[in-house]
This record gives structure tokens, C-alpha cells and sequence, in this order.
């Protein structure tokens, strides 16, 4: 409901609803009151009128009776009566009645017969139509009642005898029964009365006119003596019925119209104080309501702005009661979030060595650059920064580092953004750069690097390698950008040209390695990783004593994918993080199947720098000896010597772990890398494999061969096993097994094959051995 | 004679009158009064022959006003004290009702009749007529306030004296309620 949305609202119309539903009550139980108030007043008055009322025709009654026989009693009138002469009763009967003001005057002889009557004075004797009356009055000595004449008219009569002394005849007076009359009765009883002739119309009313015309059309025969509603002319009475001689009766109406005024006029001061009540009530609640949902709002809209971001007002609501209180603690709650989202952005966007933002934040700065310019990414990678930081120590790495920033910094463009990637990686993004001004920030840059940095009194040679890529040459979005501006990073380094632009290097990433991590995922999931083993044959038995891993993709589309082809994009991506405990445990697998049919032989698998530097690598290790009941020195673990140098610290720790486990360690690729004879000495390392490209060449290099020469003797010297791997022909195997090489591996002596076709094999060559 | 009502209650004020049936009654010589005395016509019925003049002598300090309306004899004697000149002469026969305009109260009756034999009942419903000559009657019975005319009879008398018993029912005489003597000297 819209009405109950707001606070304001709902307390408004709560309070005035509730004030509205009294004041209804209250004016409903004044009208139902006054109601009955009415209703019960208006019935007392009928009893006391219709009680009053025969008391009030008796008296009249007597009254009529005393003057009729005073009148009677008049001598003149008797002695007049007395002469029997007709003229004279007639007149005498005229002048006297019209004394006491009687309509009709009557003289009846003492048998009943009308012999004088002052409306038909012509007309011969007759009976006296109102038996009853004298026979009452032969009974009592005098009558009265109420009559229906012939002349329509209704009457009050009285007969009294003319004593002269005894009784010589009746006289008989009528008072018309007309509006005077009830007018009289109405002021002596305070209602209204009305006289009807039982079916016939009004004969006397206190009624005005218009009333008298509505009683007539109203059908008042059903009244009696219950006192009973009555609506005459839209005016409301309460009405009774009286019996008024035998052929009238009497309706007495007491008006509700006072009564009902003073109730309407009680009513209109309560409506207009309820009305005023209510009017006072909804102003006065809205104002409360205001000073209560007002600061209310006032927080909302703080809720609001602090929901979108906006920290930079503050709660202005300064009121001293809880809603001030509420207030308060949401002050300090804005600051609060304030400053916590302050150190929360810094450390999402800043790189808290340098103080630099970080990838994030720089990828953030390119996408809100004008997507339809220019901008130029390039990545900058210290030289040598390893061999400083482990020789000085990380503190002072470190500080090196921050310098470096610093130095960078001061060499922004104004419209550029400097970020530190990771390690000793910095980025650069620069809008609206194109390759010539690139070469040239490229040149300033490289240059103020060869500036000796000083760190705690030492001054240190640092140099960097460039790599640039253009938007949207090169790509739109920022990891292509730095993968590319890396790329060519790389090649700078390996040039030692200093900088190297991305369109130099060459085209990018094949098409297909964008998608290649999507792939690989779905590769592991339909077991499209299969893994091939390479005998490794130890030359002086000539016998095969261990066997390789390697991965190989079975691409249901393109068929076998080479190693090269996916193997660096996955470490480089850290995909392979999710391949190798796949492999790992293959390689468990397969080597406690082939214990299993006694093929005793040690599976090496090859571990990349990242799998190294996994801190659950040992844990790993150890459930899938547990898991295969494999002895560790079933299992030998390969690790390129440039693995080992990335973290060379960790890279040992783990290591000795690993060696701890009883596992079998390789160093792979030996001599290709920078592997520093003392850090190799360190190693808790089994063998040594010569890296193949000494290998291929020892026909035709004598150096080479005087290198493989001396490694297998510095591997004896060191108490390792030496292997060769990439045994291309026989010459070469030869040399190596005069050499004193331990092991050989190679397509000489075999390809890679599949997990069955190995185990046939080396079934096969043992038929062979044996021989 | 006794004359009793239908239950046998003695009849106080009744007339009882012998009419010779044949020849004349000897005419009256006689005079009569009414009195007025104590507010009160002395004596309530008053029974005389034909041609009787009647006193109205006043006893009372206050004047009285009598009059009839009867057709036997209209008169009045207006407002008089002490015994008027002349007196009335009843020289009809019937019924007389007397009033005084003053005292409503005041009720007399005269009967006329046209014979010297009558006489009206006691307290004890007992009238003697005497001294009536032997021969045939008619016997008359009347009350002032005898409900319906009694029938004549007819009686032959001889020289003994005869008792009848005689049958007359009359209503009650209306007291009109007078105010106390000695109000104001009335």
C-alpha cells in the first residue's frame, strides 16, 4: 500500500485513523443515544399525555355539565321553557346557548322527543338519536359525551334536566369539537392533538395546515394506545390513539422535532470539534511525524549515498534523542567504511612495496582509456634481479625495487600509468603512444636505468629489457597486451637489445592458443591427456631400469598435439597446476601395475617451476605412495634447471623434503640453465640429465663432447646418477657408454610409447637380454 | 287505607281520592297554607278541592320567591316576606309542582281535585277518609313522585268503615343538596 510506504505516512494515518475511529464511536453513541433519549422522552409524554387527556375531557366534561345546568337553572329560561310556546323555546334556546357558547341547544321532553332543536327549528317532534346519553343522564341526573350530529360536525354534548323543581324536561347543549378545542387541549398538554371520526377525515387539530393535510393521507387507523413512529410531512412524531365517545378517537403525536434539534445541534458542535480535532490531529501528527521520519530520510539518504560510494558527507542529523544517537553511530560507521574501503582499494589497486598500482589497477586505467586510441603497453624486466636478491638478501631487493620504482616514476609521461606486475616486472601504459615516441620513452628509459642505484651505501648495476605492444595493433584487452609487450620482453632479453616492439617478434600466440586453456580444461575432463613413457636403458647392463612421462594430447580434431605446442602455455597460464596431480597419479598408477606384473622399473615425471613451488606438492607425493603402496624409490621426480631458479630458496626446501620422502630427484636439462655448481652441490639430487642439445652434436663438436665428458664426471664426482637423454644413433650411444654415462635415453633406443605397448616392449627386450 | 310499594314499604305523601261517581261534590269552603319555614315548603303535599285559595305564609327572615309552571295553576308570588296579601286560588284540577326561585331545593306539590274526599298517607303509608256518604266511588291513588299513573278504581261504600290495601311504586325523593344554615345567614 502507498499509503503505509513511508514512516511519516503510517504514522500519520495510525494516529489519525485511531483519533477518526474514536471520534466515529463517540458520534455513534451520541446519535444512538440521544436516540433512545428521544424515544423514551417522547413515550413519557405520550403516557402522561394520554393520561392526562381523559382527565382533561372529564373535567371539561363536568365543566360544560355545571354551566349547562346553571344555565339550566335560570329562571327566565325555565319559565320560557315553561310556556311550551315554540317561538319563545327557540329564541330563549338561541340567546341562551349562545351565552355559554353552545352550538347546538336541544329540548328534550321527559319520554325522549326532541321538541325544540336550535338547527331545525321547523321540524316536528322526533327521538333524541343519542339514546345512550339519556339514558345516562335518566340514570344520574345529567350526561355528557361526544357525538357525531347530523350535520356532520363532531360534539361535545351535556344533557341536563330543567327542574321546576322536579324534573319537566332535558335540555341538550353542544360544543363543537373544532380547532380551538384541540388547540386548548395541545397547549394544556404540550402535544398535538387531533380528532378523527372513526373513517372519516380530521375533525379538530392543533396541526398546522399542511401537517393536518399529511395526517389525512396517513394511515393513523392502524394507532392505538402503544406509543408508535409517525412521519407527517418528513417530520418525525411518536403518536397514540385514544377512544373519544363511541364514533371518534383522539391522536395525540408528540413531536420529535425539539428534541431531535437539540440532539442535531449536539451532534454539529461534536462533529465540528471532532472535525477541528481531527484536522489539529493530522497536522499535529505530520509535523511529528515529520520531525520523527525527517531525520529518518535524512539517514536514508546517507545509507544511500554510502551504498553508492559516496563517503565525502557527513550524517548531518544532530537531533539529542535515539534517532541522534542512531545518527551518531552512523557517522562513525561512514568513516569507518570510509577509511576501511580507502585501505581496501589501496591494497586491491596498489602494490604495497612500491607504492605503484598494481596489474589490476592498470588494466582498470587502459579499459577506461578512449577504446578507439592508441596507447602503447610495455613491460620492463630487471636483469639479473635474481642472483642480487639472493646474494644481498630480500630486504635489500626489496629496497632495490622501490628505487627502481621511484626511478620509473619520474620518467612517466603526464598522460601515462606506471604499475608493478609482480617481482621485478613493471608495466607502463601510455595513451594517444605510437612507435616512434615509444622508441624514444624506450631509450630514456633504458638509459636512466644504467644509472647506478644506490641501496644501503652499495651502489648497484641494474639493467632492464623492454618489451612494447600497441593497442590495437597488437590487441584490445590487457592481458593480450601484456602477454604481447612480454613476449617481446623476452625476446629483448634474449637479444640483449634492450627493447624489443611486439610487431618486431613476429606474429603472436597462434590462433588456437587463445582458446587453449578452455580446451585443455575440457581435455582433462574427456581424458584427452594421454601419457607416453620413454625407456631409459642404463648402459653398462644394457638393461631398462626406469622409463620417462612424458604428456601427450590426443586433440579429437587435430590429432596428436606436440608437447611444445601446449606444454609451455600451460605453465605459463598455471593450467599445468591442474595437470600434474592428474599425472602424478598416473604415473603412481602405472608404475604399481607394472610392479604388479614385475616390471621393475623407476617412472619419472617431469614437474614444472610452479608444480615445485606448490606447497602441497610433498603431501601429494606422499598419499599416492600410501594410496599405490608404492616404495618411494619407485618414482623419480624431473625438475629443469631453470624450475629450480625461479625460487631457488623454496625450490630446495621442497626438495629436501621430497628427497626426505625417500622419492628419487632428477635435474633435467642440465647445462642449458644458470645453475650455479655451489647451489648444485646443495642439491639432494640423485641425477643428472645432460641436457640433449650436448647430445646431438657430439659427432661433430668436439666441445660438446668434451662437455659431456666432464659433466658425467662431475656428476660421479658429486655422487649422482648421469643420464643422456636424445640418443639419436648408435655412435652416440656407444660414446656415452664408453664415456661412463650411466643411463641413456633416446629414439635410438626407443620412442615414447603408450603405457601397453611399453610393457610389450620391455617384455619383449628381456626375451632379448636374456639371450 | 295503607298504601305500600310493590315491596311493602309504607308510602309516605300519597294522595288518595274517593270521586263520587255520580252527581256533584259539594263545593270547597275551605282555605289552606303552605308554609315556608326552615327553608322548606311545609307540608310537601298539599291536597285540596277545587277552588281552595292556599296561604303561603313565610316564617322564615329571608324572603322566598314561589312559583309553578304547572298547568293546573301557573303563579308565582315574587320575592315576599310574611304572609301575602292574597292568596292563590286553585281553581283547576291536577297536579301542581311548587318551587322557590331561590332555594332550588324547595319542592311542594298541590293535587286539585274536585271532591271533599281525600287524604294523603303518613310515615306509616296510612290515610283515613271520613265522614264519606254511602254510595259508589272511584278511588283515585297519586305520589308525586310515583313512577307510572296507578289505575282508578271503584268502591261502594256503605256506613261502616272500610280498610283497603293499596299498591303504588314511587322513586325516591332526589335530595338536591342545599348549603348549611347558618352560612351567611341564609
Amino acid at each position: 500500500m502507498t499509503l503505509f510506504r513511508t514512516l511519516e505516512r503510517r504514522i500519520a494515518v495510525v494516529f489519525v485513523g485511531l483519533l477518526v475511529f474514536v471520534m466515529l464511536l463517540m458520534l455513534l453513541i451520541v446519535a444512538r443515544s440521544g436516540e433512545a433519549i428521544i424515544m423514551a422522552e417522547s413515550q413519557r409524554q405520550l403516557a402522561a399525555g394520554a393520561r392526562n387527556f381523559g382527565k382533561l375531557v372529564d373535567r371539561d366534561q363536568r365543566q360544560l355539565e355545571l354551566a349547562a345546568s346553571v344555565l339550566a337553572g335560570d329562571f327566565g329560561f325555565r319559565e320560557a321553557i315553561a310556556t311550551q310556546d315554540r317561538a319563545t323555546v327557540h329564541s330563549v334556546l338561541r340567546n341562551h346557548g349562545y351565552r355559554i357558547g353552545a352550538r347546538v341547544m336541544m329540548v328534550l321532553s321527559l319520554n325522549g322527543e326532541v321538541i325544540a332543536d336550535t338547527q331545525r327549528p321547523d321540524q316536528a317532534p322526533r327521538p333524541f338519536p343519542f339514546g345512550e346519553l339519556l339514558q345516562a343522564a335518566q340514570q344520574a341526573g345529567r350526561s355528557g359525551g361526544v357525538a357525531l350530529m347530523a350535520d356532520g360536525l363532531l360534539y361535545q354534548i351535556v344533557i341536563v334536566p330543567i327542574l321546576a323543581p322536579v324534573r319537566v324536561a332535558w335540555v341538550v347543549m353542544g360544543f363543537p369539537v373544532e380547532d380551538a378545542w384541540a388547540a386548548e387541549f395541545a397547549r394544556v398538554s404540550g402535544l398535538d392533538v387531533s380528532v378523527v371520526a372513526t373513517g372519516e377525515s380530521i375533525h379538530a387539530s392543533s396541526l398546522l395546515p399542511e401537517l393536518r393535510g399529511a395526517l389525512e393521507k396517513t394511515p393513523w387507523t392502524m394507532l392505538d394506545e402503544q406509543p408508535r413512529p409517525l412521519t407527517l410531512d418528513d417530520r418525525n412524531y411518536h403518536a397514540v390513539a385514544l377512544p373519544f365517545g363511541p364514533q371518534a378517537r383522539v391522536l395525540l403525536l408528540h413531536s420529535l422535532e425539539p428534541s431531535e434539534a437539540v440532539f442535531r445541534e449536539l451532534e454539529r458542535i461534536l462533529e465540528i470539534i471532532a472535525a477541528s480535532g481531527i484536522a489539529l490531529f493530522v497536522v499535529g501528527s505530520f509535523g511529528l511525524a515529520r520531525r520523527i521520519a525527517g531525520p529518518v530520510n535524512t539517514l536514508a539518504k546517507a545509507a544511500q549515498r554510502i551504498e553508492a560510494g559516496d563517503y565525502s558527507h557527513a550524517v548531518a542529523v544532530t537531533a539529542p534523542d535515539e534517532i541522534g544517537q542512531l545518527a551518531a553511530s552512523f557517522e562513525s560507521m561512514r568513516t569507518g567504511i570510509a577509511a576501511r574501503e580507502l585501505k581496501i582499494i589501496r591494497l586491491a589497486y596498489e602494490d604495497t612495496l612500491t607504492g605503484l598500482p598494481n596489474r589490476t589497477r592498470l588494466a582498470e586505467h587502459l579499459a577506461g582509456l578512449d577504446p578507439t586510441a592508441t596507447a602503447m603497453v610495455a613491460v620492463l624486466d630487471l636483469d639479473r634481479f635474481a642472483p642480487i636478491n639472493d646474494a644481498l638478501g630480500h630486504p635489500v631487493g626489496d629496497r632495490l625495487l622501490q628505487q627502481v620504482g621511484e626511478r620509473l616514476a619520474s620518467l612517466l609521461p603526464p598522460q601515462g600509468m606506471l604499475a608493478r606486475l609482480w617481482g621485478d616486472e613493471f608495466a607502463f601504459v601510455v595513451a594517444g603512444a605510437a612507435d616512434e615516441s615509444a622508441r624514444d620513452f624506450a631509450a630514456r628509459l633504458l638509459a636512466a636505468l644504467r644509472e647506478p642505484i644506490e641501496v644501503d651505501g652499495q651502489k648497484l648495476d641494474v639493467s632492464g629489457s623492454l618489451g612494447i605492444a600497441f593497442r590495437p595493433a597488437d590487441g584490445r584487452d590487457m592481458d593480450t597486451l601484456l602477454q604481447r609487450a612480454e613476449l617481446a620482453m623476452y625476446a629483448a632479453k634474449r637479444r640483449q637489445c634492450g627493447y624489443a616492439l611486439a610487431e618486431d617478434i613476429g606474429a603472436g600466440p597462434p590462433p588456437e592458443q587463445l582458446s587453449m586453456i578452455g580446451e585443455m580444461r575440457e581435455a582433462l575432463e574427456r581424458r584427452e591427456f594421454v601419457l607416453y613413457y620413454q625407456p631409459k636403458l642404463a648402459l653398462a647392463s644394457n638393461r631398462v631400469v626406469g622409463a620417462e612421462a612424458l604428456l601427450r594430447w590426443q586433440h579429437p580434431q587435430r590429432g596428436l598435439v606436440p608437447p611444445g605446442r601446449f606444454i609451455p602455455f600451460a605453465e605459463q597460464t598455471g593450467f599445468i597446476r591442474e595437470i600434474t596431480p592428474w599425472l602424478l597419479g598416473e604415473v603412481a598408477a602405472q608404475a604399481a601395475a607394472w610392479r604388479e606384473r614385475g616390471i621393475w622399473v623407476v617412472v619419472s615425471a617431469n614437474l614444472s617451476a610452479r608444480d615445485l613451488l606448490n606447497p602441497d606438492l610433498v603431501g601429494l607425493m606422499r598419499d599416492l605412495l600410501d594410496v599405490h603402496q608404492l616404495p618411494p624409490s619407485a618414482l623419480c621426480l624431473e625438475i629443469t634447471e631453470s624450475a629450480l631458479m625461479e625460487d631457488p630458496t623454496l625450490a630446495l626446501a621442497h626438495l629436501a623434503e621430497l628427497a626426505a620422502l625417500g622419492l628419487k630427484l632428477s635435474i633435467d636439462d642440465y647445462g642449458a640453465g644458470q645453475a650455479s655448481l655451489s647451489y648444485l652441490k646443495s642439491l639432494p639430487v640423485h641425477e643428472l640429465k645432460i641436457d640433449q642439445s650436448f647430445i646431438g652434436s657430439l659427432a661433430t663438436s668436439p666441445k660438446d663432447a668434451a662437455i659431456v665428458r666432464s659433466t658425467i664426471a662431475l656428476g660421479h664426482a658429486l655422487g649422482l646418477t648421469v643420464v643422456a637423454e636424445g640418443i639419436e644413433g648408435e655412435a652416440d650411444l656407444d660414446w656415452l657408454a664408453a664415456a661412463g654415462c650411466d643411463i641413456g635415453q633416446g629414439y635410438f633406443i626407443s620412442r615414447p610409447m603408450a603405457a601397453p605397448a611399453f610393457a610389450d616392449w620391455i617384455l619383449a627386450q628381456a626375451v632379448t637380454c636374456n639371450d | 287505607m295503607t298504601v305500600k310499594t310493590p315491596a311493602g314499604a309504607p308510602v309516605k305523601d300519597a294522595a288518595v281520592v274517593l270521586e263520587p261517581t255520580s252527581g256533584t261534590a259539594p263545593p270547597a269552603r275551605q282555605r289552606a297554607a303552605i308554609e315556608q319555614r326552615g327553608r322548606e315548603f311545609i307540608p310537601h303535599l298539599t291536597i285540596v278541592q277545587k277552588g281552595t285559595a292556599i296561604d303561603f305564609p313565610n316564617h322564615d327572615p329571608f324572603k322566598h320567591h314561589v312559583y309553578s309552571f304547572s298547568p293546573a295553576k301557573v303563579f308565582e308570588i315574587k320575592l315576599y316576606a310574611g304572609k301575602p296579601a292574597n292568596p292563590v286560588i286553585f281553581d283547576k284540577t291536577g297536579a301542581v309542582a311548587l318551587g322557590c326561585n331561590i332555594h332550588d331545593w324547595m319542592e311542594a306539590h298541590v293535587l286539585v281535585v274536585d271532591t271533599p274526599w281525600f287524604a294523603k298517607t303518613g310515615a306509616n303509608g296510612v290515610a283515613r277518609i271520613e265522614r264519606v256518604p254511602a254510595g259508589a266511588y272511584r278511588l283515585r291513588l297519586w305520589h308525586p313522585r310515583q313512577k307510572a299513573p296507578a289505575a282508578d278504581s271503584s268502591v261502594d261504600l256503605g256506613g261502616a268503615m272500610r280498610k283497603l290495601d293499596l299498591t303504588l311504586d314511587v322513586t325516591p325523593r332526589v335530595i338536591v343538596p342545599r348549603p348549611p344554615v347558618d352560612a351567611g345567614g341564609y
